[in-house]
């Protein structure tokens, strides 16, 4: 066995590890009691929306949290324009009212975090919720999310991030992506481990943003920096997959590009600043959870990096190969029904095929779960192969930039 | 920082219980497939054993006139299919099985008897089929090569596919017989290629070097007989 294979069967074995670990702790999670809101119990809420430049979105993201049914004496809405040049605060200034209070901030706050924290400081709710200005809810996601703050400890609850206008090849990468990522979430979540708060929509105690801080206004990825501090803190991230929060993917290869070095460069400098809990003494998510990802992206970066090399070669001694046979494509394959059988042969009898099929199956179980969630999804059809196809060499792509960009950059800008 | 527990450390031994399972199970899958292969080998190799013997007993027993008798060509197919599957096989189980080593040596039987009932066919029918006998080896460094070498006869049987037979014999192979072919031919390196018991091509690196010889039997006659005498 090469050193190559190795790898592979050793990335195999922690794949299955980690999986079984995951799906146990999702069917036990099941039995756990939860302790949750009643409607009449539910606090105060305060949804705060930073934008710039999002006259596209805005009007379909402020009519979509409008519209949900939270108790509309308990829910106020903090728009904070950011110094937008379009007319997204023109939009937003149609629906000021007593929920919705806009802010129009004359200058730019240079990041995010900063205009959003200036929300913060606007809000009056017990519970507050970082949105996106192109982010799109369902009705029901907010009562479901903020229900599971009656358990004192819980500091941040995060929804089913998935995808609207999958459009594209790239989008539809990132549709299964995503689907994918609501099992393992909840999985995370049974054993409170969620390391990242989508900040399109996620859902903070207020109280621990006055003890412990706001957004960090410097991070680039401000919102993974919460959910560490979170977990740092002793306090726990919970997950609602019942309460969809829709985005938009990115279509082109360098927005995409550009999105994944920001989240990537980000978990490095985060991670590095937490590596304190990397440890046992932060349970499942030190000894384990963090430590399988950091695993697995490294293999990954392995194999694929191998593959992607030897494909090169394998096509120029397959250029080499053709020039002695002048061509002749015809040539190359001797048609008989015996090669049915030796292909047959050659796929069942390699175990990486079969374990190839099984991480299949997983997959296609973790998006019965997420169809099951957020409903059916007849694009899956088209989506999986191509995710197939494509994900693992724009994984490892995405995250060889971002090491590159960690190692002799030192920084990346959001844009 | 308030204490943090893991939510449940069994759960771990049964992920590892699982997953193991899981491993050992899925690897003795493909490794029963393979097995089955070799069994499916093993019966079609004395399938076709069969069949060359009772094609020979009848022209030299009965006297039946070989020159109309069609079976060579589906048992050309069945030897090349054999060829590959036992290569792959041997990759899979390690080139020091038993089993796959007698099944290679069975082969090589096999091979020289058909070398030999179309080098009758050849004589008696003026059947004109080319015959290439390659000389492989799985030798690490040489393996590369007699890979290459053997798609490129690969590529020059599918253009020949009526009127060429290719036969390959592992130089590796602990076999007497192999020895034999390489002494009579002159084989001292592989990849070798004898063509119409010709010349021997060392590493032939073009379809050319290899199709400008396929017409020419004059090798035969050379050598003789249409009966290969490996004593």
């Amino acid at each position: 066995m090469d050193f190559i294979q190795l790898v592979i069967y050793i990335s195999i074995y922690v794949g299955l590890f980690a999986t079984s670990f995951y799906v146990l702790s999702f069917l036990a999670d099941k039995k756990r009691p939860k302790e949750l809101f009643s409607d009449k119990e539910l606090p105060k809420v305060s949804i705060v929306m930073p934008c710039y430049n999002e006259e596209k979105s805005v009007l379909a993201t402020l009519k979509s949290i409008t519209s949900s049914n939270y108790p509309k004496g308990k829910l106020e809405i903090i728009f904070v324009n950011d110094a937008s040049t379009d007319k997204s605060l023109e939009i937003a200034r149609k629906f000021k009212s007593k929920i919705v209070k806009v802010f129009d901030r004359k200058k730019n706050s240079g990041s995010k975090a900063a205009a959003s924290n200036y929300g913060f400081s606007k809000a009056t709710g017990e519970i507050i919720v970082s949105m996106d200005a192109d982010t799109i809810v369902d009705p029901e996601s907010l009562k479901r999310m903020v229900r599971f703050f009656k358990n004192k400890k819980v500091m941040a609850v995060t929804p089913a991030m998935i995808l609207m206008d999958v459009k594209g090849i790239l989008a539809r990468v990132q549709h299964v992506e995503y689907l994918m990522g609501l099992f393992l979430r909840k999985a995370f979540a049974a054993v409170n481990a969620i390391y990242i708060t989508p900040g399109a929509f996620t859902a903070y105690r207020k109280s621990f943003m006055d003890k412990y801080g706001v957004y960090e206004e410097g991070n680039i990825t401000e919102d993974l920096e919460m959910a560490l501090r979170i977990q740092s803190k002793g306090y726990i991230v919970e997950n609602c997959p019942e309460a969809p929060a829709y985005t938009v993917p990115m279509y082109s290869f360098r927005d995409l590009l550009v999105q994944r070095r920001r989240w990537y460069f980000g978990l490095i400098d985060n991670f590095l600043k937490y590596k304190r809990v990397i440890s046992t003494k932060y349970g499942d998510l030190g000894a384990f959870v963090i430590p399988v990802a950091l695993f697995s992206i490294l293999l990954a970066l392995i194999v694929t990096g191998y593959l992607f090399f030897k494909l090169v070669f394998d096509i120029r001694k397959e250029i080499d190969f053709l020039q002695t046979i002048n061509f002749d494509f015809g040539s190359l394959y001797d048609m008989n029904l015996y090669i049915v059988e030796r292909s047959a042969y050659h796929l069942v009898s390699n175990p990486i095929v079969l374990f190839v099929l099984l991480f299949v199956f997983i997959l296609l179980f973790y998006l019965y779960y997420a169809q099951k969630k957020v409903g059916k999804s007849f694009e899956l059809l088209i989506n999986v192969p191509i995710f197939f196809a494509l994900f693992a060499i724009l994984f490892a792509f995405w995250w060889m930039v971002s090491i590159f960009y960690a190692v002799f950059v030192g920084s990346v800008k959001w844009r | 920082m308030e204490g943090r527990g893991f939510v449940s450390k069994r759960r771990y031994l049964a992920s590892f219980i699982i997953a193991t399972v899981l491993f050992i199970l899925i690897v003795l899958v493909s490794y029963s497939f393979s097995y089955v292969e070799l069994r499916r080998v093993s019966n079609l190799q004395e399938e076709v054993a069969y069949e060359i013997f009772d094609d020979k007993l009848d022209y030299t027993l009965f006297g039946k006139d070989v020159c109309f008798q069609e079976s060579f060509e589906k048992i050309s197919n069945d030897l090349n299919f054999q060829g590959r599957i036992i290569d792959d096989l041997e990759n899979k189980f390690g080139k020091n099985d038993e089993g796959v080593l007698f099944r290679k040596k069975f082969y090589t039987l096999v091979e020289l008897e058909h070398f030999e009932f179309i080098k009758l066919l050849n004589d008696r029918c003026d059947l004109g089929m080319s015959t290439i006998l390659f000389f492989y080896s799985n030798d690490n460094t040489d393996l590369g090569r007699s890979e290459e070498v053997g798609r490129l006869l690969d590529s020059v049987h599918s253009r020949n596919s009526d009127s060429l037979m290719i036969y390959s014999f592992d130089v590796n192979l602990n076999s007497d017989l192999i020895e034999k072919l390489k002494s009579k031919y002159n084989v001292v390196n592989s990849p070798s290629i004898v063509v119409n018991e010709g010349e021997v091509i060392l590493d032939p690196k073009n379809i050319e070097e290899v199709e400008s010889r396929l017409g020419d039997f004059s090798g035969f006659s050379e050598n003789g007989s249409s009966i290969i005498y490996l004593n």
